[in-house]
């Protein structure tokens, strides 16, 4: 049989090269964190990938190839802190790989989504280096130091944009005297909006998801403005802040794991949204993208059956 | 005219496009293979011998089922062979075939049609001649034209197939570029038998010459002619009717229930034949292509071998890859010692190729957005592969029509229709196995009712029995007491008489 398109192969490659400016937008801010990050990912998911696939007698090559787990460690690294150790990403990745994929039966069999399922088991294990980021431009020897932790550098550190919004207002201040806005997080996510469309002009990702992600949640965030007296984080920034861009363009999107029909596409990416504000405004953890689509990855078999499309020659 | 429009269906440029679409008439073949198995039912029992001459157009196999169409020899000459052969199929089976060696003469046997006044004739003289002559649909799927004709009672539209969206082949193209009035009387001829009001021709719109020569011999405005996008899938009868009427044929129905009658080009030809000369069904276009010759279509004998029809073309000597059918819904095959059938369009020589390894579905949904039946191919893949054909049908695996758009589409190169058609085959298994368990359980449970009726019948007759007996029993004991009484009465008769006496 010919081919007209992509293969799977070079789908994978695409989505890679389509993080780029995201990722160049977060090394601008925050220097050469992210980038040591992603090279320990891609490394120790290689190795973890190639140790599995051996060990469960399917061909090494073939599966590396693939480009998958490099995909799976790139988001992982991405949506880890810059200045995390050199642990967790390499903790987090094989979590994803063992875990998330080669114990279901490797690519195309994961229920969940492999990069958030290692995001979650981080989160949980170890809050503290999972939610403390660099606030300044680190230098390459810097970033090392940080995430080798070699010399006693202390880089300035603090929360998220998101988390201290989050911290002040649980301790009672006022939402008008708050720094709700981030350039820095603005620009990433804006990075990684580009990346998204170039993404959905090469048909790689279908519309449904990213679309639907965002209106859920501006739709849950204006709700939750109209109706909840408290004040909470205003609705345009829950766009630009954390990691809105890149998980509805390229996490909630991940094909695996999620709804796979048209009509359950949208359903699917709304509810994500939906969940991410909810999380988000009254949950424990700064970011909900994580939880938002791994709770969404356990409906997909019921939202599939039901949103089957209409076949020819059926009512 | 060109706003029909199909959902799902992918757009395939021709990949060995010819200059000029000719058609070359090849020579007597020394030799024919005919199978007796037709696409459908039962096997024609042959009427001649080892030994036998024949003639062009005698039938030499017949049968009584009402799907099949008899088999006529396809060149005169000598009945060598009665037995089994390698017949063109998926599983590459052996069936009886019967061997005709030529003499060389081509001597015809006499037959006789309606003319070309065949508006005298009535329907049913008509559809005995289309049966008679052996056609069936050459568009592929081989289904005996007669049968759809008796079936296509108030009928309203007539659709002539001539999409051919099959890309590469360009049998069907060329007939209606080389004998456009033989096509538009065809359609005529079927107008007059089926009683349709209209009739429409489709033809994709990148086959301009053909549109051009069948509007120049076009007279009748009963007839018209519709240009489709060039998309495949166009071509599959339930698509086509609703993209050019608006009529969607429920799943398991058929055209016939909606008034529609759908006929391929080449069949309408035949058709044509068949009905003013009664000239049997014994050769066809067959379109040879790939990227190992020039793409030539040649009108052969049908029995001929792949091999010697493959000869006649400037095929390179390498390695080959051999397919017949279409690109899309055709079959690989490996043996080219095998003979063309009525439903051979096409033959595809291409040089080996080694073959993209399958990779595992990443559920991206590219098959969804160009199944044109709405199916989720990606869903039933999962399903048949995990042999659980319950779920497949709850995604309606019976719909598919396998044309094979989700396997060109897949980045990761499954071949998605191999694994429908195993699904279906195991689903036409199991309701088979189903309704063998449900015979024998009905057989045993028909043998328990029986046992225990025989019992009960049994225990009924003894008990009506000993009945019978208590009450004659009875009655002879009632009776001995009459007969007692009786003695005792006229005992005490003649006692009373002794007494008076004494």
């Amino acid at each position: 049989m010919h081919n007209s398109g992509l293969s799977t192969n070079q789908i994978m490659r695409q989505v890679i090269y389509a993080l780029v400016l995201g990722v160049s937008a977060s090394y601008v801010f925050f220097g050469w964190g992210i980038i040591i990050q992603i090279l320990l990912g891609t490394a120790a998911a290689l190795i973890i990938e190639a140790l599995f696939v051996a060990l469960r007698g399917r061909s090494v090559l073939e599966s590396i190839s693939d480009g998958s787990a490099v995909l799976t460690a790139v988001l992982l690294a991405i949506s880890i802190p810059s200045i995390a150790p050199w642990w967790i990403v390499v903790m987090g990745v094989a979590f994803a790989i063992i875990f998330g994929k080669q114990l279901y039966g490797g690519l195309g069999n994961n229920p969940f989504n492999p990069a958030m399922l290692g995001y979650a088991f981080l989160l949980v294990s170890y809050p503290l280096q999972m939610t403390t980021w660099p606030v300044d431009f680190l230098s390459f020897s810097q970033a090392v130091d940080e995430v080798f932790n070699l010399l006693n550098f202390d880089a300035v550190s603090g929360a998220t944009r998101l988390d201290s919004v989050k911290t002040s207002l649980s301790l009672g201040n006022d939402i008008a005297t708050l720094q709700v806005h981030s350039t820095s997080q603005a620009w990433i996510n804006i990075g990684f909006l580009v990346g998204g469309v170039y993404l959905l002009a090469r048909k790689i990702i279908f519309w449904h998801i990213p679309v639907a992600v965002l209106s859920g949640i501006l739709a849950m965030a204006l709700l939750i403005a109209m109706f909840d007296s408290q004040p909470h984080l205003p609705v345009q920034n829950h766009l630009i802040l954390g990691g809105t861009m890149l998980g509805a363009f390229f996490i909630a999107t991940d094909p695996v794991s999620a709804s796979t029909t048209p009509k359950g596409r949208l359903i699917y990416g709304f509810l994500i949204g939906v969940l991410i504000v909810v999380i988000r405004t009254y949950g424990g953890y700064p970011d909900g993208i994580a939880f938002a689509v791994l709770l969404m990855n356990m409906t997909v078999p019921l939202i599939d059956h039901y949103t089957q499309p209409k076949v020819f020659g059926r009512p | 005219m060109s706003d029909y429009a199909f959902s799902g269906g992918v757009v395939i440029k021709n990949p060995y496009p010819v200059e000029q679409v000719k058609i070359i008439q090849a020579p007597l073949p020394n030799r024919v293979v005919l199978p007796l198995q037709q696409r459908i039912g039962d096997e024609a029992k042959p009427c001649v011998k080892v030994g036998d001459r024949v003639l062009t157009g005698q039938v030499i196999a017949q049968t009584q089922d009402q799907f099949c169409v008899p088999i006529h020899a396809s060149i005169s000459g000598t009945v060598v062979d009665i037995s089994q052969q390698i017949i063109p199929h998926k599983s590459g089976l052996k069936a009886n075939c019967i061997s005709i060696e030529s003499d060389g003469q081509d001597e015809w046997i006499k037959t006789q049609g309606c003319g070309n006044d065949f508006l005298q004739c009535d329907r049913q003289t008509m559809i005995d001649y289309v049966q008679r002559s052996g056609i069936v649909g050459l568009g592929g799927a081989g289904f005996p034209s007669h049968t759809k004709l008796n079936k296509a009672v108030d009928c309203h539209t007539l659709i002539i197939n001539g999409t051919e969206c099959e890309p590469g082949v360009m049998c069907d193209d060329a007939l209606m570029q080389h004998h456009p009035r033989e096509v538009i009387r065809g359609v005529e001829v079927l107008l007059h038998i089926t009683g349709a009001k209209k009739a429409i021709i489709a033809i994709e719109n990148d086959k301009q010459e053909a549109y051009q020569s069948l509007l120049m011999f076009n007279h009748n405005d009963r007839i018209s002619l519709a240009q489709l996008p060039a998309k495949y899938t166009s071509g599959a009868e339930k698509l086509l009717i609703r993209a050019l009427l608006g009529i969607e044929i429920p799943s398991g129905g058929f055209a016939a229930d909606k008034g529609v009658l759908c006929q391929n080009v080449s069949s309408t030809k035949a058709i044509f034949d068949a009905v003013i000369d009664q000239r049997p069904l014994v050769s066809r276009i067959v379109t040879i292509t790939g990227d190992a010759l020039t793409p030539v279509n040649v009108e052969v004998r049908l029995g001929t071998s792949f091999e010697q029809v493959i000869g006649l073309t400037d095929v390179n000597n390498q390695a080959h890859d051999y397919r017949m059918g279409g690109m899309m819904m055709g079959v690989d095959i490996v043996d080219t010692n095998m003979p063309i059938c009525k439903i051979t369009n096409c033959i595809f020589v291409n040089n080996k190729k080694t073959q993209q390894p399958a990779k595992e579905c990443i559920r991206c949904g590219a098959c969804n957005t160009v199944c044109p039946i709405g199916l989720l191919p990606q869903q039933i893949y999962w399903h048949a592969k995990g042999e659980n054909i319950e779920k497949c049908m709850d995604y309606h695996l019976l719909d598919c029509i396998e044309c094979a758009c989700c396997s060109y589409v897949c980045p990761s190169h499954i071949d998605l229709v191999n694994y429908f058609s195993f699904a279906k085959a195991l689903h036409h298994k199991q309701v088979a196995d189903q309704h063998k368990i449900d015979v024998a359980r009905d057989r045993f449970e028909f043998r328990e009712y029986r046992l225990e009726r025989n019992k009960q019948e049994r225990a009924q007759m003894m008990a009506d029995k000993k009945q019978a007996l208590k009450e004659k029993m009875a009655k002879d004991k009632a009776q001995g007491q009459v007969q007692k009484d009786k003695i005792a009465q006229a005992m005490a008769r003649v006692n009373k008489k002794k007494d008076k006496n004494a």
